[in-house]
């Protein structure tokens, strides 16, 4: 008999049985894959490897604009793949090691819910073996969502797994959906050379992202010769040829390869959730601000529910259920959630956006103000554009959103998070000290530009 | 010398007084037998009365304070004259009771008499680390609203934590947001916090998605209101409580009441009421009804042989029912004069609070006629069996004699019993005898 049985394990799953146990529960966590789910070994790990490395690639071939001159500079696709790799399978081993460290049993295989026993738990079946468990944790994730595209079936396409694969770079690649993954592929191959098209059918690219920050990106990215062809739909894909429709015209692209990222769908079969009766949306499985489903035992965490498909949502969302299973009351929030693109430049954002409050009738005073006013960003962005915008309340001037473009803004976002899961106001920020020279300074300067 | 005020003992029952509001304030000029403040127990208010001359040092409790029997309130005495000995909770008040714990150096104490008294009682650092003393209302506040109470500065009794000092640790802002506290209210500690760490956000005081914004107020109920409020529940829950209506011809009634006002205006005769005659009827119908002037007991019933008559006053604190011991010895005026004796002592809060116990009474009436009920449920005082409720007048059609029909007044009753121990049968005759009493009343007046 297990406290928490966890199906999934991915970043709710790996990390909501590391709480678990670490707790004093009793944990078993399934997968039938590696641990680390989509994130580590498909997403987020892998591609920011490669991110880097073509980051490093164009700093070098532009050298110049710093004062470097560095001669033939090539790559070596093979050690840039078998690098991330290398990065991927550490990692893995590490949470391999954590989960042996805090007693996680882990099993490997499809795991499903069979039975709900009389007095309430659950039986869980996987490797022909059955295990009792008082508590379940569903979080299988998702998976590339293929549209019903004609040829698209028949054609030979990439999803975000099988490009990670390629052993040759692509002379040509075809994307089809500008959101996070389209955008960021493009970003890495189009660095290493191969001429990039993305084929997003609404009017901008990385939707959910503000206007303002998504439009620069697509120009600095359109500079560096992706072509991308918005508000244009996908009609047929027909061997190394993508019809598209745009202005009533149609239109066709040549590939080589070719990727589709039109989105994720949430991974809700083949575990038992119709035994259980687990209520399932369109989208994915229910859950209330705690993260249980309709079934009091039974919880769910992660891109398996369908909406805010982030790694650090399903972490979240998995220690929420343990906090609570352990007595600790605590609840989900969605208001202050960071979403970063990790392309160069990066996009970095946390709260409302512009289009978001207009929509909610939220009133809110607005300051844009370019990076180059942080001086650690301009000794090492040359040439670079950014700017970060900051949203707050109209009444209490409380922080409401935080959008900056510019290297390296993800890595304090955070900031802006904590300032708005604090309600903290421009008064509070304005006494908040920063690092000197930071290019987090741009906060503390957008902060104050709302005296002027 | 300094002398303490101390709660009085309000009859055996009574552990504490809730003090409901101080007439003196430190550093005022006190003669002897001046209100200094005034206090309430569950069934009646008073006020404490100085028993010397002096000046009020010190007040060591707040309006609204529980307050133990015998504990010091206050002091009187000189300008200067040492307080501390008398503050509840002090080393010196309770010496035999705080002598064993008290295991430090006595250093501190061999300078004390050149440094000012501590003004706060026993300061964090001083505490029993692993017994911080906190009231069990205190600890599920901080527990509920998450503030470590750990850190909070008690001002209770012996430096003990209580539930103001957890809710000015919650209003100082530790539990909320900035944007929060800008827009916060006393009652916004009552609002269950979404944020961070449970802290109460913006959202969750304009509304967002709590159940109370700021559109109330959480007000503590006071005593008396609770015991109403545990008395009534139990009576609902705890026994077979069913309503029988019926109306009594009240000419005669209305005609003793004309002669009444007649004597009244001649004579300064007494004010004898509608409600007095409806009584003294009810007294003697219950004379012919000894079971329903009786307590049920779940395995026995004490039936009276004397009245014992319960009367419900409306007061400003709330519902109190006085008893009137041996009202079948009281003539239609005595029993007059007693009733609105008793009604008065009520009002003004002096009544005797035995007379106020349930058991003191064998039977209830409650008249809500005045304010124009024509029928209502009254809820029995257990262990009472029964409990007469009584109405506004109405004028209703009646044959009054060789088929003319006219309108003639009729009081309602209804009445109340307890199927436990009475039946349908023996309580409307019990009633219908009421109501002949009230239609052949022939008292003089």
């Amino acid at each position: 008999m297990y406290d928490l049985g966890i199906i999934g394990a991915g970043p709710a799953g790996y990390v909501a049985a590391e709480r678990a146990a670490a707790k004093g529960l009793s944990v078993v966590l399934f997968d039938k894959r590696e641990l680390g789910g989509v994130c580590l070994n498909e997403g987020c790990i892998p591609t920011k490897t490669l991110l880097y490395t073509a980051k490093l690639y164009e700093n070098a071939l532009n050298g110049k604009k710093y004062g470097i001159v560095a001669e033939n500079v090539s790559f070596d696709f093979g050690k840039i793949m078998a690098r991330k790799n290398k990065i991927v399978r550490k990692l893995v081993g590490g949470i391999g090691a954590k989960m042996k460290k805090f007693g996680v049993e882990v099993v490997k295989g499809a795991a499903s819910m069979e039975k709900r026993n009389t007095d309430g738990t659950i039986d869980i079946h996987c490797s022909e073996k059955t295990f009792t468990c008082k508590n379940v944790l569903v979080c299988t994730g998702s998976e590339a969502f293929i549209p019903p595209v004609p040829g698209l079936d028949k054609a030979e396409i990439l999803t975000n797994r099988e490009i990670l694969e390629l052993k040759e770079l692509p002379k040509t690649l075809t994307i089809i959906g500008g959101g996070v993954i389209g955008v960021e592929f493009a970003n890495f191959f189009c660095a290493l050379g191969t001429k990039v098209t993305v084929i997003e059918m609404l009017p901008e690219i990385l939707p959910g992202i503000d206007k303002d920050l998504s439009e620069m990106l697509r120009k600095d990215l359109e500079k560096r010769d992706i072509t991308f062809n918005l508000s244009a739909k996908v009609t047929k894909v027909e061997g190394q040829t993508v019809t598209f429709e745009k202005d009533g015209k149609e239109h066709q692209v040549q590939h080589e390869k070719l990727l589709v990222s039109v989105g994720r769908r949430a991974v809700t079969h083949g575990f038992g959730l119709d035994k259980m009766g687990v209520e399932v949306l369109k989208t994915g499985i229910k859950i209330d601000s705690t993260c249980r489903t309709n079934i009091p035992n039974i919880y769910a965490a992660g891109d398996v529910t369908g909406f805010s498909l982030l790694a650090h949502t399903a972490s979240r969302e998995g220690e929420v259920v343990v906090n609570n299973l352990t007595g600790r009351k605590d609840r989900m929030r969605y208001s202050a959630i960071p979403a970063v693109v990790y392309t160069n430049p990066e996009v970095s954002c946390v709260g409302l956006t512009e289009e978001a409050a207009k929509a909610k009738g939220i009133e809110y005073n607005i300051r844009n103000l370019p990076m180059a006013y942080a001086g650690r960003w301009l000794a090492e962005n040359e040439g670079g554009s950014g700017f970060m915008k900051i949203l707050t309340g109209k009444k209490h001037n409380e922080i409401l959103g935080v959008h900056a473009i510019g290297n390296p803004s993800s890595e304090f976002i955070y900031g802006a998070a904590m300032a708005i899961e604090l309600e903290l106001r421009l008064q509070d920020m304005e006494e908040v000290v920063f690092p000197h020279p930071t290019v987090s300074e741009i906060f503390k300067e957008t902060v104050f530009a709302f005296q002027e | 010398m300094a002398t303490p005020v101390i709660m009085p003992r309000q009859g055996q029952s009574v552990e504490t007084c809730i003090i409901t509001e101080w007439n003196k304030q430190t550093g005022d000029t006190i003669a002897k037998g001046d209100v200094i403040c005034a206090y309430e127990t569950d069934k009646a208010s008073f006020e404490i009365e100085a028993e010397e001359d002096g000046t009020l040092l010190a007040v060591f409790f707040e309006d609204g304070d529980e307050v133990p029997v015998l504990e010091n309130i206050a002091v009187i005495g000189a300008e200067g004259d040492d307080v501390e000995q008398f503050r509840p909770g002090s080393a010196q008040a309770e010496a035999p009771e705080a002598a064993p714990a008290e295991e430090k150096p006595a250093a501190p104490k061999a300078t004390s008499e050149t440094e000012p008294p501590a003004a706060a009682p026993a300061p964090t650092a001083d505490r029993d680390s692993d017994s911080v003393r906190i009231s069990p209302r205190a600890r599920n506040k901080a527990s509920r609203k998450g503030v470590a109470h750990e850190a909070v500065q008690g001002t209770g009794p012996k430096g003990r934590v209580i539930e103001r000092d957890i809710d000015k640790a919650i209003e100082s802002g530790q539990q909320r947001t900035a944007a929060a506290a800008e827009i916060s209210t006393p009652q916004a500690n009552e609002v269950e916090g979404t944020g961070l760490g449970g802290r109460i956000t913006s959202s969750d005081v304009a509304s967002g998605n709590t159940v109370y914004s700021n559109d109330s107020e959480v007000k503590k109920l006071s005593n008396i209101r609770k015991i109403i409020a545990k008395r009534m529940h139990e009576s609902l829950q705890n026994s077979a409580q069913l309503t029988h209506h019926m109306s009594a011809d009240v000419r005669r009634l209305m005609d003793a009441r004309k002669a009444v006002k007649a004597k009244m205006a001649e004579e300064n005769g007494p004010n004898i009421t509608l409600n007095d005659m409806v009584c003294f009827a009810t007294i003697k119908a219950l004379k012919k009804f000894p079971d329903a002037n009786s307590h049920f007991l779940g395995t026995e019933m004490r039936v009276f042989n004397k009245i014992h008559l319960g009367l419900a006053v409306d007061t400003p604190r709330g519902l109190m029912v006085p008893a009137l011991k041996n009202a079948d010895d009281l003539s239609l005026a005595g029993l007059s004069n007693q009733l609105k004796a008793l009604a008065d002592s009520c009002r003004q809060g002096n009544v005797d609070p035995a007379l106020l116990e349930s058991t003191a009474a064998s039977f209830t009436v409650s008249n809500l006629g005045a304010y124009g009920v024509e029928m209502f449920t009254p809820v029995i005082n257990l262990p009472q069996a029964a409990i007469l409720g009584v109405n506004t007048i109405i004028n209703r059609p009646a044959d009054v004699g060789n088929g003319v029909f006219g309108f003639v007044p009729y009081i309602g009753l209804s009445l109340t019993y307890d199927h436990r121990a009475l039946d349908g049968g023996p309580a409307t005759l019990f009633l219908r005898e009421i109501k002949e009493q009230i239609e052949n009343f022939n008292e003089t007046i």
